[in-house]
């Protein structure tokens, strides 16, 4: 790292303590004993990695999914949509095979999955291949869609009737739970993650299309005159960037609450591209970055039950961190340019 | 006369350890057309975008009417009654003619519906330059020449006093740059102070009042115009006496047809390409003229396979490399260098090594070596493989691209504009490599604004006009500008001398 990286890193950091120092004082509650507080509760005890561990691996899943169409200059924000429709398509093999052993349950739920994921990336990525529709729009209206249809079916066909009106599945069978370290809430799917943010690495930075996505990524033009089909690696990006998020989906589903039901997303696909973001679409960068925000919403959490802050304060935290975190640099290159003078 | 309406002072400027700018003193007077002239790279738009506020001095000073500058970018500078036309145009692509003039002029009123009579004056001056252009039309859909055209109404539209031209002549046609001298004449007999960037010998003899030539970040010498012979300005501009020279390739011995254009008919915007037949021969150099804007860039697309044709075929050595649908896409086997290298031929962001070896990285295999040879047998300035293409001048991406597009021999070429930008150096070599893929055995096509070059070298010269082919002549020294002046034009003969 260069000196000026680090620098920048630093004052970031500073800039975001103080910010929440402030925040809490506003909030009339002792500053530096609830900044500390907050760093028990991600890392102070067993369960409170566990808990942060549970955080990072959603929000690690949907950055690498908004990184890798980011990789080709595409900006989705459809991770939260994707995740749902991961979420459903894999309840949907547990719903058609429950009776089968682990062995092959747990991959046919995240294959199922992956495909659910993959399809519904696929449909942005096909009409702006096709028909020139920007992704970031009909990303972000199909969020919607996917949730809403969640809602639609676990109210409706899907619906547990031994569950007396709330709307949920079924619980999942033994068979289909995602396997995790006995006690905690670290479970297959932050393995999965940080495989796939290694063989994205390798992908995007040493793989045989690594230069064909970076000459589209960099200019569409010149790439077709080399018969590069930039239409192909849009459907082909959205897509696997689509996978990752519904694997996100299943495992939230799976791991953490055990059956299909509204609400199994906390923002998780919209903090996820911002992390993508701040990572600049390097998945060894996303990987510590979405630990750092997956302790941080843990904690908030936490201190949200034990400190009795309101419980808004968990996103306004995660809002502190980004806009510093995007802000502080930029303002620090332009009092670099403004000193060069 | 009064005094001076710009003073610089000594004035520097460093990008990192590089001296883009060193010590320039120069004044510029209302009145009167100073043109600043010098190769690739010599400084003379960084010295220019220094008054213009883009890169603020690194020492010294520019005094505007005897105070200080206090110019700290361009809307300043545009406040201060500068203007300048860029060799790379700042405009909304996706929008018409008439919004782009609306949205650079301060005085545009709110309603901008057609019939308020305060747009008026914005328009005003686009159909005083350059009737054909209609303002409706989308600027994408405009060739270059026309875009530049506009770029000129939005500067000459905020009533600048101060007028800087950054290479205006280097896109236009030949026509098109005479009425470019003629009005660039006028708003210095207006009173403003006019300031022409250029490399081309001939903006200078046509209407500069002052020269200033530049080399290496220096102001080496500030003269009248016809104070000093032209063959003493070029050697102090180039530090060495070389002579505008253009060998042209070796005559065809033997009639081998080896690219092949059949009927192609295509559809863009606001062009449309209607039965080109073609046939080039192995070792023919066959030029394409025509007046901007008559579907050249629609015909290079064509040919280089990125533009879809809606019938007819191109065949190289009986292999058709048409594309036919949007839906797919074939690596051309032509070496290939289109207009405005910096949008169409490079990944900024990569590597000048990446950069020569595209075809390689495209096609998933791994990149060769030999970039040091290529770039300094090309002159590509500074030759270091490693340097990312988007920290070079328009110039040396140029030679960069033909590099990539000429370094090795091809059985087709198509070369669009291939010295737009150039120094008289690197014209030269560019040629020398074109006319030597022609002679190892390529099919040359070879399309140019430049009819005194095309005269010169090319074997046939094929007109364009309105997306069709009116005329192949073959070029056997009998050809006259006249001649094919009215067949670019469709005007007879006689009204083109007239």
């Amino acid at each position: 790292m260069s000196r000026s990286a680090f620098t920048t890193g630093l004052v970031t950091a500073l800039a975001f303590a103080v910010l929440i120092l402030v925040f809490f004082a506003l909030l009339g509650k002792p500053p530096f004993v609830m900044v500390s507080n907050l760093v028990i509760y991600a890392v102070g005890d067993t369960y409170s990695i566990s808990q942060t561990f549970a955080k990072t691996t959603p929000i690690l899943l949907c950055a690498l999914a908004a990184a890798v169409p980011g990789r080709l200059g595409l900006i989705s924000v459809g991770a939260e949509g994707q995740l749902y429709a991961g979420a459903i398509a894999g309840t949907g093999a547990v719903l058609l095979a429950p009776a089968l052993p682990a062995v092959l349950l747990v991959p046919f739920m995240l294959a199922s999955a992956a495909l659910g994921g993959a399809a519904y990336g696929c449909v942005p990525g096909l009409l702006r291949a096709r028909l020139q529709i920007n992704e970031t729009i009909t990303t972000l209206v199909l969020n919607y869609v996917s949730v809403l249809l969640v809602n639609a079916l676990v109210f409706g066909p899907w619906k547990d009737p031994e569950s007396q009106g709330w709307p949920a599945t079924a619980f999942f069978p033994q068979e289909a739970i995602l396997p995790s370290l006995p006690g905690t809430r670290i479970h297959l799917g932050l393995l999965l993650a940080i495989v796939f943010a290694i063989g994205l690495h390798a992908f995007f930075t040493r793989g045989p299309s690594s230069q064909k996505i970076r000459i589209l990524a960099g200019n569409r033009k010149v790439g077709e005159m080399f018969g590069l089909n930039f239409g192909f690696w849009v459907v082909a990006m959205m897509s696997l960037g689509g996978a990752i998020a519904g694997i996100a989906g299943i495992a939230e589903v799976s791991a953490i609450q055990g059956r299909l039901q509204p609400n199994i997303s906390l923002g998780y696909g919209l903090t996820g591209f911002l992390v993508a973001w701040l990572s600049r679409h390097q998945p060894l960068v996303i990987v510590p970055v979405a630990f750092l925000v997956g302790g941080l919403v843990a904690a908030s959490d936490a201190l949200q039950l034990f400190a009795k802050v309101p419980a808004s304060s968990a996103v306004i935290l995660q809002g502190l961190l980004f806009a510093t975190a995007l802000a502080v640099p930029g303002l620090m290159k332009q009092m670099r340019l403004g000193f060069g003078r | 006369m009064s005094g001076p309406v710009v003073e610089f002072k000594a004035a520097t400027k460093r990008f990192g350890a590089t001296v883009a700018v060193d010590t320039a003193t120069l004044d510029i007077r209302s009145g009167e057309v100073l043109a600043v002239l010098g190769e690739n790279g010599a400084g003379k738009s960084t010295l220019m975008k220094m008054l213009y506020g883009i890169h603020p001095p690194s020492e010294g000073h520019i005094l505007i009417d005897g105070k200080p500058s206090a110019v700290q970018g361009p809307a300043d500078a545009m406040r201060n009654g500068i203007g300048m036309v860029f060799q790379h145009f700042s405009q909304f692509p996706a929008l018409s003619v008439r919004d782009n003039l609306l949205l650079a002029w301060p005085k545009t009123p709110f309603w901008t519906g057609r019939r308020n009579a305060g747009i008026a004056p914005a328009l005003a001056t686009l159909a005083e330059l350059a009737p054909h252009i209609d303002p409706d039309v989308r600027v994408a859909d405009l060739s270059v020449g026309e875009q530049q055209l506009v770029e000129l109404s939005k500067v000459l539209n905020i009533s600048a006093r101060i007028v800087i031209f950054d290479e205006p002549t280097s896109v236009l046609t030949p026509a098109e740059a005479h009425n470019l001298h003629g009005f660039i004449r006028r708003l210095a007999d207006d009173g403003m102070a006019v300031i022409l960037i250029t490399h081309k010998l001939a903006d200078v003899t046509a209407c500069a009042d002052r020269i200033a030539v530049m080399r290496r970040g220096a102001i080496v010498d500030v003269s009248a115009s016809g104070e000093k012979p032209i063959s003493s300005i070029v050697s102090l501009m180039m530090g060495k006496e070389i002579k505008r020279t253009l060998t042209a390739p070796k005559p065809i011995k033997q009639r081998v047809e080896q690219l092949f254009l059949n009927n192609v008919c295509a559809k863009a915007p606001g062009m449309e390409l209607r039965n080109i037949s073609l046939r080039i021969a192995k070792g023919e150099v066959l030029g394409i003229a025509g007046v901007a804007g008559n579907g050249q860039s629609l015909l290079a697309d064509v040919i280089a396979g990125l533009h879809p044709i809606t019938s007819g075929d191109v065949v190289l050595e009986g292999q058709s490399i048409a594309r036919r649908d949007v839906r797919q896409t074939l690596a051309t086997p032509l070496g290939y260098i289109p207009e405005q290298p910096r949008e169409n031929a490079v990944v900024e962001d990569m590597t000048l090594l990446r950069n020569l070896n595209l075809r390689a990285l495209a096609a998933g295999s791994r990149v060769d070596d030999e970039a040091l040879d290529l770039l300094s047998r090309f002159n590509v300035n500074p030759p270091e493989p490693g340097r990312l293409a988007g920290s070079l001048s328009g110039g040396n991406l140029q030679k960069l691209v033909s590099a990539r597009e000429l370094g090795t021999p091809r059985s087709g070429v198509l070369a669009c504009y291939p010295t737009m930008g150039l120094d008289l150096a690197a014209i030269e070599m560019v040629y020398q490599e074109l006319f030597a893929q022609a002679e190892a055995g390529a099919a040359v096509i070879w399309i140019s604004e430049d009819l005194d070059d095309l005269m010169l070298a090319a074997h046939r010269i094929a007109i364009l006009r309105e997306g069709e082919v009116v005329a192949v002549k073959d070029n056997d020294g009998t050809l006259s500008r006249d001649e094919i002046g009215a067949l670019m034009t469709g005007l007879r003969i006689d009204e083109v001398a007239a």
